[in-house]
């Protein structure tokens, strides 16, 4: 298993900005890793903690949100809201015995395909030092 | 303390203010949540142990729109109202709080973070207390370790909603912990760990630390440390800690952003 | 406004919790813990949280209702009597006592049993009377009577707490006794050791020291085992064997039979790990054996309960706190309803029907002109064969289920259709009741006062919250009722406290219990003979209740139906936290509804596999008896090769499948294995 493991980052990424962002760097062919699992949200602010958990539970070893820059969130202050949450969730981790490291949120404007595309490579070359999450090995245990 | 309670109640009783004064009653030797509407009953008045008083006055708030009550409040009572409040829950116009404090027992028992209320109707508060950091064990330990332990925790768990329903602040109609995008139905333990996730994360802000979830648990389970590390981390983070003010809100509900 | 607490006893499992209800202006709206109860200490599991909701269901039977062309209409109360008074009599002119059968209640009030039997013995003077025990725990009854001349759960719910070493075998704990299982969590935290055997990986494996996986309906194997290898190594507790046992010598030359090898070749159990379970069992301080009906629905229950109580007679673990042999009675009031003599054998106290001096105790106290059968009753099993046969004519079921509940359900309607006249008394019109030609609206326990026994023979109140809801009433009030319409003046009684003041009476193992004390005491555990007696936390302390403890020889017999190539599989059956026996009170709560709203059958996915099914798949399900369709979950929770599915669900029950073999002396039923077969149906559910 050790050879064959790869990270597995699911990727919830504003549609205003940072998908915007990420189809950028798609089409202008920059390169990052091909292991995150994009889902287009309206807002970043629509990731609730729930849903980052339920990530880890079947079996991510990290998750990334991407959302517009302060002050340009699409809906005036959603991005705030997800700022302040993902940092307690950040918290929660880390007590539960999670890496909070395998939990990110970045600011990517729709013009930052570069941003982006760095940004993942950087944080799938983080993930990938830390290992597999644990969770997903508890998962596999249970059935 | 529990005579010159009963004066004071028969006093307020008297003054014709309130509907009926929430607080227990002992019957056959033990304690339960009580209106009382009658001056001569509160000879069967109580105060331990520690019941969820503000939820009592929540459902009763509810079932009668118009009356008020007088409720005896300790410490963490009060915090829940004020917080309650803040979400709408209970209207504290409607409240006329007696406020009593724990003795040094009860509140190391809770490990209570301020066992008093705001005002102390009778009985005299506990001086320089300091409740005990019941985090400390758990941030010295290593992730890893930290795993471990609520993983052996956690599969204790019965999954008998016990913390939720015994919480003053858990007033949700729709709770995210029955929700089954998240949490697998009809199994035992209850997936680990984001049945018990959920619930913290949800408490953030919110936890007044009057410990009757914790209380509730068949199984033991700590759940005071994850609730405790959490207000540590609201007040760091946000400067915010739950239970205080009617001014301070919950920053997880504000557009402000964080500082 | 009226808000108060009203303290109760909970009407599901028989840990007994008691509970308060919360009752504003008439209307009980949610269960609050009590914190100073001793047994939930201020802790319940999701039913005992729910416990309202069934009170108030939509479904409920408010108005009595006769069947007329095969349709029912509402009737009033006096209607519903006189056709049962009219009915009653004509049969029993007819046919004489012997066409009656009663189905009494393990969910009714200990009060509302001693009525059943009252009316049974007293007023039809028929010794048929039973109830669902019979289908759980007789084989405790009767085996322990044999073993110890009691046949009850040595011990008590707190001593859980400190027992040093755990043999728990067939009872899932956590879910079916979710109050005991929290105690064996807080032992294990004290250092208590955990020895599992139990075929199903169940939630207490995870902190199980040892776990055997025994293949299903192998107990009297592994238990001889686990005894070889104590007397083996020396390791018995001679002294006890010596001072208070008899018959060991034949017992001993019994169990060195079973080497550690041959057990192997029986039950699968690693000869490795038996023995380490016998030494860490027969070394502890304190050791005690929990079992349920794992041990007990067998066609060998009485064996497996002689077993048992075997083994802790050769480490002398009875007598003595945190020890002893403790089977968990899983209704709320079973274990009532077997004090109170709702039993074919037995009057009240387990007082035999075949000695004379007890029928004239009581023919004399209900002042009888007629006398009491001699020979004991039908079981319940016994009963539907004689309706089937057509020698039953007249049944009288209060809270009681069969339908469901009993093995081989096809046999079951066959027997219910065949009967002449049906009483059904209950909440909801259940499936045994659409069977019925009159059916009674009972009131469920927030609706009347009374008593429950708990499993650690924990005698406690239940208290009316609210009024009986529409035209419902008390069943006390309805068994009272039905006597008097036939005649009997014997059934007077202002108030269920003045029933109880009867039973203590005649009842020398509740000779002590009255209302007045449990107000004040809470609870009452029996035996408690007089109004000084503080009532018995453990039993057999210094002496048995028959005076030595009987060592039984047992043998290994394999169960009545094994796998073959027909039906290749081992079928075992249950019961799930969320919900309770037939499912009638709980499936009408929309929080446990919606945990479990079907039943389900565990595979193991390498049998899965195999088979071609995917988790949630709906596969057929079938024995020699009958054939379900059910969803099927795909879990390591089962072993190989073997399947269960638990039986709370009509519309998948496990019952249409079981086997109605039955135990040669107890009559309880091989609910716990029978061969069956599964087959993917290309659909998921
Ligand atoms: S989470 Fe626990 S301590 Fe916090 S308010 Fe709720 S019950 Fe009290
Ligand atoms: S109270 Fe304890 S056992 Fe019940 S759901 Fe909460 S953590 Fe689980
Ligand atoms: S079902 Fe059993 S454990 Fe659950 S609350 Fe009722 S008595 Fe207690
Ligand atoms: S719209 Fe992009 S973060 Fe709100």
């Amino acid at each position: 298993m050790a050879e064959t493991w790869n990270p597995k980052i699911v990727g919830f990424l504003c549609n205003w900005c940072c998908y915007a962002g990420a189809d950028m760097a798609g089409t202008s062919r920059m390169k990052y890793p091909p292991n995150i699992r994009i889902i287009r949200v309206m807002c970043s602010s629509r990731i609730n903690a729930e849903m980052v958990i339920k990530a880890f539970q079947m079996g991510a070893d990290a998750v990334f949100i991407g959302g517009c820059h302060p002050g340009d969130c699409h809906y005036v202050d959603g991005n705030y809201r997800t700022q302040k949450r993902i940092a307690v969730l950040r918290r929660l981790l880390e007590h539960l015995g999670i890496d909070p490291r395998r939990l990110r949120l970045e600011w990517v404007s729709a013009a930052e395909g570069e941003k982006f595309a760095q940004t993942m490579d950087e944080f799938a070359k983080e993930v990938a030092e830390l290992g597999p999450s644990p969770l997903a090995a508890l998962q596999r245990e249970v059935l | 303390m529990e005579q010159e309670l009963k004066a004071h109640l028969k006093k307020l009783m008297a003054s014709g203010d309130v509907a009926g004064i929430i607080a227990l009653k002992s019957e056959r030797g033990m304690a339960k949540p009580y209106l009382f509407a009658d001056a001569s009953e509160l000879e069967c008045l109580c105060l331990t142990p520690k019941y969820p008083m503000a939820s009592v006055a929540r459902l009763l708030l509810d079932e009668d729109g118009a009356a008020r009550f007088a409720i005896v409040c300790r410490g963490c009572d009060e915090r829940a109202l004020r917080e309650l409040a803040k979400r709408h829950q209970v209207d504290l116009d409607r409240l006329v709080i007696v406020g009593i404090p724990c003795d040094e027992e009860m509140a190391r028992e809770c490990a209570c973070p301020e066992p008093f209320p705001s005002v102390v109707a009778v009985g005299t508060k506990l001086e320089q207390w300091e409740a005990e950091d019941i985090g400390a064990a758990y941030r010295a330990m290593e992730l890893d370790e930290k795993l471990a332990f609520w993983k052996h925790q956690l599969e204790k768990c019965n999954k008998c909603y016990g913390c939720r329903n015994a919480c003053p602040m858990c007033f949700c109609k729709d709770c995210e912990l029955e929700n089954a995008l998240w949490v697998k139905h009809g199994r035992l333990p209850p997936e680990f760990p984001i049945y018990h996730m959920i619930r913290a994360f949800h408490l953030a802000g919110k936890c007044i630390a009057c410990g009757e979830c914790q209380r509730a648990c068949p199984s033991d389970i700590p759940l005071m440390v994850l609730n405790t590390l959490l207000r540590e981390d609201m007040e760091e983070l946000f400067g915010y800690v739950s239970g205080t003010g009617a001014d301070a809100e919950n920053p997880l509900y504000t557009k402000e952003e964080m500082q | 406004m009226k808000y108060d607490n009203i303290l109760t006893t909970c009407p599901f499992c028989g840990c007994g919790c008691k509970y308060y209800i919360q009752v504003v202006d008439g209307v009980a709206k949610s269960v609050l813990p009590c914190k100073e109860d001793p047994i939930s200490e201020g802790h319940l599991c999701i039913k005992g949280w729910n416990a309202i909701d069934f009170v108030y269901s939509k479904e409920r039977l408010t108005t009595p209702l006769i069947k007329e062309n095969g349709a029912f209409r509402e009737a009033t109360w006096d209607e519903a009597y006189g056709l049962i008074a009219s009915k009653f009599k004509e049969i029993k002119a007819r046919d004489g006592a012997k066409a009656f059968g009663f189905f009494s209640s393990a969910k009714t009030t200990n009060e509302e049993n001693y009525l059943m039997q009252k009316l049974a013995r007293g007023v039809i003077v028929t010794n048929n009377v039973d109830h669902c025990a019979r289908l759980c725990h007789a084989s405790t009854v009767a085996g322990l009577a044999a073993s110890f001349g009691s046949g009850a759960m040595t011990n008590s719910i707190p001593e859980v707490e400190d027992v040093d070493c755990f043999l728990i075998t067939g009872s899932n704990t956590t879910e079916q006794h979710p109050l005991i299982g929290s105690r064996i969590y807080k032992a294990k935290e004290k250092g208590a050791k955990v020895i599992l055997v139990d075929p199903r990986s169940i939630q207490l494996a995870s902190i199980a020291d040892i776990h055997l996986r025994q293949k299903p309906g192998t107990d009297v194997a592994w238990l001889n085992g686990l005894m070889h290898v104590i007397i083996k190594e020396g390791i018995a507790d001679e002294e006890f064997i010596e001072q208070r046992t008899e018959n060991y010598g034949e017992f001993k030359a019994e169990v060195m039979k079973y080497t550690p090898e041959r057990v192997e070749e029986i039950t699968g159990i690693p000869k490795a790990d038996l023995i380490a379970a016998a030494r860490m069992f027969a070394n502890a301080e304190a050791a005690s054996i929990i079992y349920s009906m794992g041990i007990t629905q067998h066609t060998t229950g009485v064996d497996n309960v002689k077993s048992c109580a075997n083994l802790a007679m050769l480490t002398g673990n009875l007598g003595k706190p945190s020890t002893g042999v403790n089977p968990l009675r899983g209704q709320n009031n079973v274990q009532g309803a077997c004090d109170l003599g709702a039993l074919p054998n037995v009057f009240p106290g387990y007082q035999a029907v075949t000695v004379p001096e007890n029928r004239e105790k009581f023919e004399k106290a209900w002042n009888m002109a007629e006398h009491i059968p001699e020979s004991i009753g039908l079981t319940v099993v016994e009963m539907l064969n004689a309706a089937h046969d057509g020698a039953l004519k007249c049944l009288y079921i209060m809270g009681e289920n069969p339908m469901i509940s009993d093995p081989d359900i096809t046999h079951v309607r066959e027997a219910l259709d065949a009967l002449e006249f049906l009483v059904v008394q209950d909440l909801f019109i259940t499936e045994t009741a659409e069977h019925a030609d009159v059916i009674l609206p009972g009131t469920s326990f927030l609706e009347k006062d009374g008593t429950f026994t708990g499993t650690d023979r924990r005698v406690q109140r239940i208290r009316k919250a609210i009024e009986p809801l529409g035209n419902a009433r008390p069943d006390w009030e309805i068994l009272c009722d039905v006597a008097k319409h036939l005649g009997s003046d014997q059934f007077v009684y202002a108030s269920p406290k003045e029933i109880q003041d009867e039973v203590a009476s005649l009842t020398p193992l509740y000779g002590g219990v009255t209302y007045e004390r449990l107000d004040k005491e809470g609870y009452l555990q029996w035996p408690c003979p007089n109004a000084e007696h503080p009532g018995t936390v453990f039993l057999h302390n210094g002496k048995f209740s028959r005076g030595l403890g009987h060592f039984f020889p047992v043998s290994y017999k394999p169960p009545a139906e094994e796998p073959d190539k027909d039906y290749p599989l081992i079928l075992t059956t249950g019961r799930i936290l969320f919900h309770f026996h037939t499912g009638t009170m709980t499936r009408c709560s929309p929080k446990l509804n919606k945990e479990v709203p079907t039943g389900y059958v565990e595979i193991h996915p390498s049998d899965a596999e195999a088979m071609g099914i995917a988790d949630g798949d709906l596969v057929q399900v079938s024995t020699r008896r009958g054939t379900i369709q059910i969803p099927a979950y795909v879990t390591r929770k089962v072993p190989e090769k073997t399947v269960f599915i638990p039986f709370h669900f009509k519309e998948c029950a496990a019952n249409m499948l079981t086997n109605p073999a039955l135990d040669p002396i107890a009559k309880i039923p091989e609910f716990k294995v029978c061969a069956c077969k599964v087959e993917a149906l290309g659909e998921s559910s």
